[in-house]
């Protein structure tokens, strides 16, 4: 009650100079909002996915045998009585298709009843043994509603062991065992696993379980000690255990094995009994049925012998028959014949005798004729020889006249010579008379020959005439007898020929018989030719049967044998990948956390220090007067302990609100892309909170108790006189001539003020350097992160895509897809990559091998050292390793590696060398190293791509996919750029990093500049009075803010730089490895703003000055 | 308008939240160029008020102000800051020097900003502190931290020199010689000084002397017996 004017002091002091108050309130909630943010997020991280896998009840062993589980085994654990649930589940790798034919693999499991639970985020469960749950974190073309289909490339032990061969998709969820994003490798496909399915317990057609999942009865927190301490405990005695219910389950498994095979073997013998006898049977009656039908044969032939015989008589006697009619026809014809030769004859005899008549009448009247012609010639030789005569006289006459034919006259002469002619002319026709007669004479001559030929011819013929009478009137006789003859022989004939279709017909009816005797014989033969292939039939399937029957005992014979004592693994939740992987990924912010509160609770400190003791120094007097009253130190001290307590306790207050809930939060939102998305829990620390109270309390008490301390010291009297001004000084700088005096004059003043204030100077650059070195720390962050992208798929990874082929393939390119390639790309490398697994003493990680089966890498991938040194390529034995592999695995050069593949093939290399990568583990090998120790050369798998410049990736890389032998085109521009998206999730915390370095510039220059001002209100009114127009002012005070910038601002950036190393060393994430570096961007960007803020803050601060007033500061010392 | 300095009608009123305080209610003087006027009045009679008015340091509420011609009263902000950079040299009770700067630096502060400065040792000099100049005001006596703010004073080469109760943390005999040195520089100088102050005494070295009462003048008159500082006694 009686301090209660004290007390009304402090309040309106705290409204009075509520800029002072809020400085030391905001710098204190800054200093706790960043350390109980920082601090208190990975415990939030923690618990938010604690109470995930608590919920989901994350199992604590995995238990696995060579042999398989039995429901009796699970019954075995569950009987236990720390252990809460039991459970065997199916585990197994499928190659599925999506309905687009696309491939990837998917590890499936059972839905669980109890562990691992799923968390659904569409869909529902599955109800029919058909239907499946899928991975709600899978990228890709599966949705639910869709169906997986499993491919037939699978093994057949999987195809086997799967009911069903699609599955519709019901339901999408997230599991606990995948609590982020990576889903593991397999033998399978390209060695990725793309995501997970959970199908039913019936959609599995196995009689045992792949493993038997444990949750003991515990509600222990994720890595805690109790967790940690619990599992030790178990960990003595469940190996054991577990290989001893392993161990019944092979004895059990034996023993039935042998009982199953014992009876299959009797079962065998009793079977082959039966058969024989049935066989045995069957081929006695087939002997029986042959004999019969022998028999039948045989009479069948002799009836048909005799039909032969038979039907050749016929044939015989048709043959005579028609002979006879032949004969019998010809002889009809001579007859014929004959008769028309004798009627011939006789027209003949008949013309013949008309001849002769004619012949005989002709030859009288020719010699008529001639006795005519005859009598005519005597006559006109008669007349001729009287010409000759009668001429032969007048030749006489003229011969005589002739005599003196010279002396008659010429008309006598010419007389004469014509009578003379004359004469000679009558000779001639006298001799031409003689001739004709002559030649008449010869003619008639030859006629009387002809005529006498004509006559004897006629006798002959006479003669002849005769004899064909004779001839003709035989032949009559003659043909008349044959005709006789001719109609005895037909009579003959066609009594034969009767006889003989009689026998026809007897002989067609014992054919008939026959045949159809023969029909039957056939039938009856077919019969038992059918029965015979039966039989041979019969008897190959039984002995064929057997043959199996035998090689399957022979085959479960081995198999009991092969049954090996199980080999069994108790896993703990250290070997899921999740669970591993977040425990250090939460430890990255817990690191992070360890270096930050420590240099922003020295700026709290240093803010309080200072603006208490500028506040102490202020009240001097009130202190004085207040002591001359007659009030204790303490009282007094009290007052600047509540009023400094307050805004501590206030800012402490908002701080831990504040940081608690946006740090988490903040960071959460970066990780939820690499994990399953949870609504983080916010986590109220208590004893965090009280620490950071204490912390403040102590930050602002302290510093105030030690500024009191000086001033309560003095007299009441010494109090209230006004306190000395701080004496000037000389600076260094003074001393050296040469520099001070070419300075401007105010900014000589700038330099004496900044050193005057010792600790506000260091405050300042403290602060500054700090805000620069925050923000260098933040930008720098996304520098390294971002660039890891840029660094590898700009400088190493320089290949524009990379192909991987389908196994099916065979590692031999078809020549279609070679020319293709040949066509679409520059150039290309073909290689062999596969997954195997780094073994190291306490843990196997995996590791993307990379082998280079011809030429270079030279064009596609750079192997360089981390200082820029070319690095040869490994022989046989030697590896090359990414530098992430050597620093986290301790791969350094000249380490011996073992590499080991999901067959358990392993394969020992010699490390020769570690070359930049950032992305993914890659270890480089040669071939030869697998020719050397497995003895067999990798088959080639994939390859790395250059395309021509300019042009559309996207279309080569589709024209490549199109080909059924690609399973996949990746172009690394596309894979640089949703790296680049993934990590661009640091953009927040770099967002709240600079966000802090802002609060903390603000605070720090605002408080300090305040504090100057108020300081020096007499000095700045002093210059205002002088005539100092408002800039000259502004630059008066706040040029040595700027200096102090500056001088912040540099210690800053080596400050920043040491803090992003050390931030960056903290940050591992796995398959990633960041390039620690700044960008020269950054390095401007965080100066700038930097003096950006410095600018704000001045801004206000100018504000502040104008308001100075200067005549009420002038008046009095206060 | 013949007056260098002139006050009419001036009236200021303080307003602080509800309260109104008026500082000044009618006010209205005279001073020639060249004079030292000492303006005397009671704590709170407003003398104050009126050299800061006249000092371009504060605005008035009514009235006019002019000096050597120009309206003061009408000035802007920025033009009252002019005019005190270039028109008027402050000589204050509690001399105000910058504590960071020697003694001639203290004055080149002023003088660099000037048009037409005087040089800040000669001034020094001239005020007797030749030896001291490179001393902090810390180093020097009260009397010797006054003369220095007289010197700073000077070196603007003012038109007008106010002086605000210079000798009030002063002990009797060194404020004797500030205002020896006031006096002297009014007379060396043709300097127009005005100096306030609540000892009526001093009115006697003065050529004009203002009385002051509760915001209202009550007296103004030519003073036809200068008496020299050193023979008054106080």
């Amino acid at each position: 009650m009686k301090k209660k004017m004290l007390r009304r002091t402090t309040l309106r002091e705290i409204r009075g100079s509520f800029g002072r108050f809020f400085a030391i309130l905001a710098i204190i909630a800054l200093g706790v909002g960043f350390f109980s943010g920082v601090r208190i997020t990975t415990p939030a991280m923690v618990e938010t996915v604690n109470d995930f896998w608590q919920e989901k009840q994350l199992f604590d062993y995995r238990l696995v045998s060579t042999l398989g589980w039995e429901e009796q085994d699970v019954e075995s654990f569950r009987a236990l009585t720390d252990v809460r649930y039991a459970e065997g589940s199916h585990t197994m790798d499928i190659l599925c298709n999506d309905k687009d034919k696309n491939e990837f693999v998917l590890k499936s499991h059972t839905i669980p009843e109890h562990l691992n639970l799923l968390e659904l985020t569409e869909g529902r469960m599955p109800q029919a043994a058909d239907e499946c749950i899928m991975d709600a974190g899978m990228p890709g073309s599966l949705h639910v509603g869709d169906t997986v289909y499993v491919a037939d490339e699978n093994e057949k032990d999987t195809l086997e062991a799967l009911r069903f061969r699609e599955f519709r998709i019901v339901g999408a969820a997230h599991s606990a065992l995948y609590a982020n994003f990576e889903r593991g490798t397999t033998s399978l496909g390209n060695g990725s696993v793309s995501g997970y399915l959970y199908l039913s317990e019936d959609a599995y057609d196995l009689d045992y379980y792949t493993e038997i999942w444990i949750r003991f009865n515990h509600d222990y927190p994720i890595y805690s000690d109790e967790y940690k301490h619990m599992m030790q405990v178990h960990d003595v005695g469940w190996g054991e255990l577990t290989q001893e219910i392993a161990d019944e389950r092979y004895t059990r498994v034996r023993a039935d094995a042998l009982e199953e095979l014992d009876e299959a073997k009797q079962k065998l013998a009793d079977a082959r009994a039966d058969g024989e006898e049935e066989l045995a049977d069957a081929q006695q009656e087939l002997s029986d049925g042959k004999r019969k039908l022998d028999d039948a044969k045989k009479e069948l032939d002799d009836a048909k012998k005799e039909l032969d015989d038979a039907k050749k008589e016929l044939d015989d006697a048709n043959a005579e028959l028609h002979k006879a009619k032949k004969e019998l026809s010809d002889g009809k014809k001579q007859i014929a014949d004959a008769k028309a030769e004798l009627d011939n004859a006789k027209a003949q005899l008949d013309a013949s005798s008309a001849q002769i008549a004619e012949g005989e009448a002709a030859l009288v009247n020719g010699q008529a004729q001639l006795d005519a012609a005859r009598q005519e010639l005597e006559a006109n030789a008669a007349a001729l020889r009287q010409q000759e005569n009668a001429l032969a006289q007048q030749e006489q006459q003229v011969n005589a006249s002739m005599a003196m034919y010279d002396m008659l006259p010429p008309e006598q002469k010419a007389q004469l010579d014509a009578a003379q002619q004359q004469i000679r002319d009558g000779r001639a026709q006298i001799e031409a008379g003689k001739a004709q007669i002559e030649a008449g004479r010869t003619e008639l001559d030859q006629q009387q020959s002809v005529l006498d030929a004509k006559r004897t011819e006629l006798e002959q013929g006479k003669a002849e005439f005769e004899k064909g009478s004779r001839e003709y009137t035989d032949g009559l006789a003659k043909y008349e007898q044959s005709l006789i003859d001719y109609d005895e022989g037909w009579q003959k004939y066609r009594n034969g020929r009767t006889e003989y279709n009689d026998g026809l017909r007897k002989y067609n009816e014992g054919l008939e018989k026959y045949n159809d005797g023969k029909a039957e014989y056939d039938k009856a033969e077919q019969e038992y030719l059918d029965g015979l292939a039966k039989y041979e039939d019969g008897k190959a399937e039984f002995d064929e049967k057997i043959a199996d029957a035998e090689e399957e005992i022979a085959d479960a014979e081995e198999k009991i044998d092969d049954i090996d004592h199980p080999d069994t693994y108790v896993l703990d939740r250290g070997t899921n990948i999740s669970y591993a992987c977040f425990e250090s990924d939460s430890e990255i912010v817990a690191q992070v956390a360890r270096v930050f509160p420590v240099f922003f609770i020295l700026v709290a400190a240093l803010v309080c220090m200072t603006t208490m003791s500028r506040m102490v120094e202020e009240q001097r007097t009130q202190i004085g007067v207040l002591k001359a009253l007659g009030y204790s130190e303490a009282d007094i001290m009290g007052k600047f302990m509540f009023y400094s307590g307050a805004a501590a306790v206030l800012g402490c207050v908002i701080g831990y609100a504040v940081g608690i809930v946006l740090f988490p939060s903040v960071i959460w939102m970066s990780y939820e892309l690499m994990y399953i998305p949870l609504p983080l829990h916010i986590i109220i620390d208590w004893k965090l909170a009280g620490l950071a109270i204490a912390a403040s309390l102590l930050c602002s008490l302290g510093t105030t108790w030690l500024s009191c301390r000086i001033e309560l010291a003095e007299t009441a009297a010494g109090l209230m006189r006004p306190k000395a001004p701080k004496a000037g000084k000389r600076v260094l700088l003074e001393y050296v001539p040469f520099l001070w005096n070419r300075l401007k004059f105010l900014h000589k003043v700038s330099i004496r003020n900044i050193f005057r204030y010792k600790g506000r100077f260091f405050m300042m650059v403290l602060g500054i350097g700090g805000c620069t070195a925050l923000l260098l720390t933040g930008l720098g962050l996304r520098d390294s992160v971002a660039g890891f992208a840029d660094v590898q798929y700009g400088d190493i990874q320089i290949a524009d895509a990379s192909m991987l082929f389908r196994s099916s393939m065979g590692g031999v390119i078809p020549e279609k897809l070679r020319s293709k390639m040949d066509e679409l790309t520059d150039d290309y490398i073909l290689l062999h990559e596969a997954s195997w697994d780094l073994v190291t003493a306490d843990k196997t990680k995996g590791m993307d091998l990379i082998v280079p089966l011809e030429g270079s890498l030279d064009n596609y991938m750079v192997l360089r050292t981390l200082d820029g040194e070319p690095l040869a390529v490994p022989g046989s034995g030697e590896a090359l390793v990414s530098n992430s592999i050597a620093e986290r695995y301790g791969a350094v050069e000249g380490t011996t590696i073992t590499l080991r593949n999901e067959d358990m093939q392993e394969i020992r290399v010699t490390v020769t060398g570690v070359f930049e990568n950032h992305v993914y583990n890659y270890i480089i090998l040669s071939p030869d190293t697998f020719a050397d120790q497995l003895g067999e050369v990798p088959q080639l798998n994939g390859a790395y791509l250059n395309f021509p410049e300019g042009q559309d990736e996207y279309q080569i890389q589709a024209e490549l996919a199109k080909d059924r032998n690609v399973t996949s085109v990746s172009l690394f521009s596309e894979v640089k750029a949703r790296m680049a998206k993934m990590m661009s999730s640091l953009d927040y915390i770099v967002l709240l990093v600079i966000f802090c370095a802002a609060g903390l510039a603000f605070i720090v220059l605002y408080n300090l500049t305040n504090i100057n001002i108020t300081e020096r209100i007499r000095e700045i009114a002093t210059i205002k009075v002088l005539g100092f127009f408002r800039n000259e002012t502004s630059a008066y005070v706040l040029r040595e803010n700027l200096a102090l910038t500056a001088i912040g601002t540099i210690l800053g950036l080596g400050l920043g730089v040491l803090l992003h190393r050390f931030v960056m060393a903290q940050i591992i994430v796995d398959l990633v490895s960041f390039r620690v570096r700044v960008l020269p961007m950054s390095f401007a960007v965080s100066i700038v703003l930097t003096f950006v803020f410095n600018f704000i803050v001045n801004l206000f601060m100018g504000i502040k000055l104008d308001r100075i007033n200067m005549a009420e500061s002038l008046k009095s010392v206060d | 308008m013949s007056a260098f300095v002139t006050f009419r009608h001036v009236k200021k009123i303080y307003k602080t939240g509800e309260m109104e305080i008026e500082a000044l209610r009618d006010v209205s003087f005279e001073i020639e160029q060249g004079e030292f006027c000492v303006i005397v009045g009671a704590s709170g009679a407003g003398k104050t008020t009126i050299l800061n008015i006249l000092g371009g340091m504060d605005t008035l509420s009514e009235g006019e102000v002019w000096l050597d011609g120009e309206e003061i009263s009408a000035y802007k902000k920025r033009q009252l800051t002019a005019y005190r950079r270039y028109d008027v040299g402050f000589v204050f009770q509690f001399y105000n020097l910058v504590p960071n700067l020697t003694a001639k630096e203290n004055v080149e502060l002023a003088a660099q900003i000037c048009r037409d400065p005087l040089d800040a040792a000669e001034v020094l000099t001239q005020v007797g502190l030749g030896e001291r100049m490179k001393n902090f005001p810390a180093q020097l006596s009260g009397g010797e931290q006054q003369r220095v703010a007289i010197a700073r004073a000077l070196a603007k080469n003012p038109k007008l020199l106010l002086c605000d109760e210079p000798t009030g943390a002063l002990d009797y005999n060194t404020g004797k010689q500030v205002l020896a040195l006031l006096q002297d520089t009014c007379r060396k100088n043709g300097m127009t000084v005005v100096v306030i102050t609540h000892n009526s005494a001093l009115a006697a070295m003065a050529d004009r002397i203002i009385t002051v009462k509760s915001g209202m003048i009550e007296q103004m008159r030519k003073n036809d017996h200068i008496v020299d500082i050193s023979e008054i006694e106080w």
